[in-house]
């Protein structure tokens, strides 16, 4: 009887999430599709005028467009981490995170996707892209990295949105008993007739375990592939092997920060303390530590090889990125990724929630001006000083790169009142 | 049987005794060509500093994975201080070393005898600590798992920097800390499968359930590691190709354009991805000793081969002297392993909680 009333209240306590919103919700909502709109509109705007609008030129003809789609690909990493790696190592605490974690790669994802749409400026030829038959005699180059991303980014939106879909459908199922009307026969759609038999359990549980392995080896794949659309390059500060472990270590580092971004207002916000207990919030927190050892690292090992080898424009382009132009950024990147997750080897920060929810910022911070960083710095300082520059972001690739903050802001705050926050089965079994 | 297992005073005396044996092998005109040393530094540092480092990792992570091993695992703590006392050794082989003729501000004797002593010498006291706290089931045992883990991360990449990559200075490559350190691993994880082919018997018969989940996850984890080094191994070797620059090409068309480098380069490729891919790809394998503890050794070997692979064409060696030295560490390694009930008395509270 009483479990009964335990896995009866588990339901009720999630499903409450998805009652009717709050005044403050709505404002949230209001002021996420506000600047959503208002990176559209200035989207809008370059596509009226020109990328002349947009701060790009030569040199450095990568700019905030491409800092954006390898940020926002990063963020969609831990997503997969969270739910399938730790699901394969048995870690409980994934169930706290899981579900929010794999709509944010969703999520990600989608806006990354903009991005090369966005940077393309004649959006409207985005079609040439595609290889279909035709009397251009468009024959893809398969030896480009970029061709790569498209092929790895897909794939991994595609098992990202099966392993997601999958996973819900047993909640999906309860919404659905819960639910009356239109929106309950939405919600039993769905389902696609899961009825919870023993054998669909069994058939469950394979598949669930067998897409978690698939994704596992994407997590590293997808990142080492954007990694390699810098590091096959011969530019000095790009061409390095340490890129695609590095870019790896950063995409977990960046994913794990905004699932704690995301993960503590929501548990205050839906009352999900119970469900999301601190200690599972610090498992998480060291898994941010230890990717932030392994970009301190990397950082540590570019900058010293450059020296080591001895070769003039290594050398000078990690002095540039230090005590240049970007000098500041640089640091600050140094400051957010490397120094301040330092303070979570004290117990007592690791179970601070408040301090948790800044330091989550602060490593945004710290890895979107590291992407912005290795973009930029290295295509300012190129070989020839002739050919140097320097490069200043507009206010249309801020606007648009706030756009893409609201964009995900929405879908995410669209997600928590139209499916279950928290996985109720794996919650049930815990 | 029990007179054979060694004390821990007797345990050093006799690393003492190895390190001595070995240096009079090297400097008493016994070989010409001095190298094998190198060699067999690097290849023992990777899987005794592994093996204690995957000890130190699953003890962070509480992961009941391995847990029947974790103190086997733990006693060979000794041997990281015959690393560094064969480590001093090399002091007069330096000039090995192309930059030996050149100093640079990074390589120069003093400054890489110094760091790399240094190293060795830390990742010894944290991983003695990390044992004895760990076995005695102490609230340190974290805070020293943390600093060996640390020691042993540099340790690592000191490995790959100083005593592999720059044996062919001025070829550079920043990914040699970072894989080094990940084969490492890979190499604890191979010395647990071999050690369940010892212990599996002795701990069935206890915990017939816990060791028989025990053995599959080092069988997963093997499984694991070789994706994980073949991506690694993968991504350095395509910005390699597909740059297709002289001073970087250099070095793999240097070992593949003859023998041995081509048939060893196929040799770790099969051994340290291939084989262990393939044969533990299926469920059932991963939960067979025989499965298990031969991919072990597979990998050890595959290591081994790796390491030549990378060095042969840099340092000269001496073939009698690199099988003795090695067949000598790898006795005293079994020999540790069966001490280390003396080495470690106490019965360590993890393995209660194996799951």
């Amino acid at each position: 009887m009483q479990n009964t009333s335990s896995t009866e209240k588990i339901e009720q306590d999630v499903l409450a999430a998805m009652s009717w919103p709050s005044r403050s919700y709505l404002a949230c909502i209001f002021l996420a599709g506000l600047v959503f709109l208002g990176g559209m509109a200035l989207w809008g705007r370059q596509i009226a005028l020109g990328m002349g609008v947009a701060g790009i030129s030569h040199p450095v003809g990568w700019g905030v467009y491409i800092t954006d789609f390898v940020f926002w690909v990063g963020i969609a990493h831990s997503g997969t981490l969270i739910s399938a790696v730790l699901y394969i190592f048995r870690a409980h605490f994934r169930t706290s995170f899981n579900r929010a974690a794999e709509a944010m790669t969703i999520f990600a994802l989608m806006v990354a996707g903009l991005f090369p749409l966005i940077h393309l400026g004649r959006v409207w030829f985005a079609y040439f892209l595609f290889p279909y038959p035709n009397q251009r005699q468009l024959w893809v180059n398969f030896r480009s990295p970029l061709v790569w991303d498209v092929f790895a980014v897909s794939t991994y939106m595609l098992v990202s949105l099966v392993f997601f879909y999958i996973g819900l459908m047993p909640d999906l199922a309860i919404v659905a008993r819960r639910r009356t009307g239109f929106t309950g026969k939405i919600y039993r759609l769905l389902t696609l007739g899961w009825i919870g038999s023993s054998q669909q359990w069994r058939h469950y549980a394979k598949l669930y375990f067998f897409l978690a392995a698939f994704a596992t080896p994407l997590v590293a794949s997808v990142h080492s592939i954007v990694s390699w659309d810098f590091a096959v390059s011969i530019v000095p500060g790009w061409h390095t092997t340490i890129f695609a472990p590095y870019f790896v270590a950063g995409a977990i580092l960046s994913g794990t920060a905004m699932v704690i971004t995301l993960v503590i207002p929501m548990r205050r916000l839906l009352r999900l303390e119970t469900y999301i207990p601190v200690e599972h919030i610090e498992s998480i927190a060291k898994i941010l530590l230890l990717t932030s050892l392994i970009v301190s690292f990397a950082y540590i090992v570019e900058q010293g090889l450059a020296f080591y080898s001895g070769n003039l424009f290594e050398m000078e382009q990690f002095r540039f990125r230090a005590f240049g132009d970007y000098r500041l950024l640089f640091w600050i990147m140094v400051g957010c990724n490397s120094v301040l997750p330092l303070t979570l080897f004290i117990g007592r920060l690791r179970r601070n929630l408040a301090f948790l929810f800044v330091l989550s910022l602060l490593v945004n911070v710290g890895m979107w001006l590291e992407r912005f960083v290795i973009v930029v710095t290295s295509l300012a300082r190129d070989f020839d000083p002739y050919a140097w520059g320097k490069y200043t972001p507009s206010l249309t690739e801020f606007g648009i790169t706030a756009g893409s903050f609201g964009l995900f802001f929405l879908l995410f705050l669209l997600f928590i009142k139209i499916l279950p926050v928290l996985s109720i089965t794996e919650l049930k079994e815990r | 049987m029990h007179d054979t297992k060694l004390s821990i005073g007797g345990c050093y005396s006799l690393l003492l005794i190895l390190a001595v044996t070995i240096g009079l092998i090297e400097y008493g005109g016994l070989v010409d060509q001095q190298g094998s040393l190198l060699l067999t530094l690097s290849f023992w540092g990777a899987i005794i500093q592994g093996a204690v480092a995957v000890a130190a990792v699953t003890a962070l992570v509480r992961a009941k994975w391995i847990a029947s091993l974790r103190r086997e695992l733990l006693a060979l703590y000794p041997l990281l201080l015959l690393l560094a006392l064969l480590f001093a050794l090399l002091w007069p082989q330096l000039e090995l070393f192309p930059w030996d003729n050149h100093p640079t501000a990074w390589l120069n004797r003093p400054f890489f005898m110094g760091r790399n002593l240094v190293s060795l010498v830390l990742t010894f006291i944290a991983g003695r600590q990390l044992a004895l706290h760990s076995t005695q089931g102490t609230p340190f045992k974290d805070r020293y798992a943390v600093i060996y883990l640390a020691a042993f991360v540099l340790s690592q990449s000191l490995v790959g920097y100083d005593w592999l990559m720059s044996a062919a200075f001025p070829w550079v490559n920043t990914m040699f800390g970072l894989y080094f350190f990940t084969e490492s691993l890979y190499a604890g994880i191979a010395v647990s499968g071999l050690a369940m082919l010892l212990y599996f018997r002795l701990r069935i018969k206890a915990a017939p359930e816990q060791t028989t989940l025990h053995l599959r996850d080092v069988g997963l984890l093997l499984f694991g590691f070789s994706i994980l080094w073949a991506g690694l191994f993968f991504a350095q070797f395509l910005l390699i190709w597909y740059a297709n620059l002289p001073e970087e090409v250099h070095f793999v068309t240097e070992r593949l354009s003859h023998s041995p480098g081509r048939e060893l380069c196929w040799l770790f490729l099969i051994s340290l991805f291939l084989a262990p891919f393939v044969a533990l790809l299926g469920g059932d394998a991963k939960g067979d000793l025989r499965f298990v503890s031969s991919i072990s050794l597979l990998v050890l070997a595959g290591l081994f081969a790796e390491r030549l692979f990378i060095l042969l064409p840099a340092i000269p060696y001496h073939g009698g002297a690199l099988l003795l030295y090695n067949g000598l560490i790898f006795v005293m390694m079994l020999l540790v392993l069966h001490s280390s009930e003396r080495l470690l008395p106490q019965a360590p509270p993890e393995r209660n909680e194996g799951q």
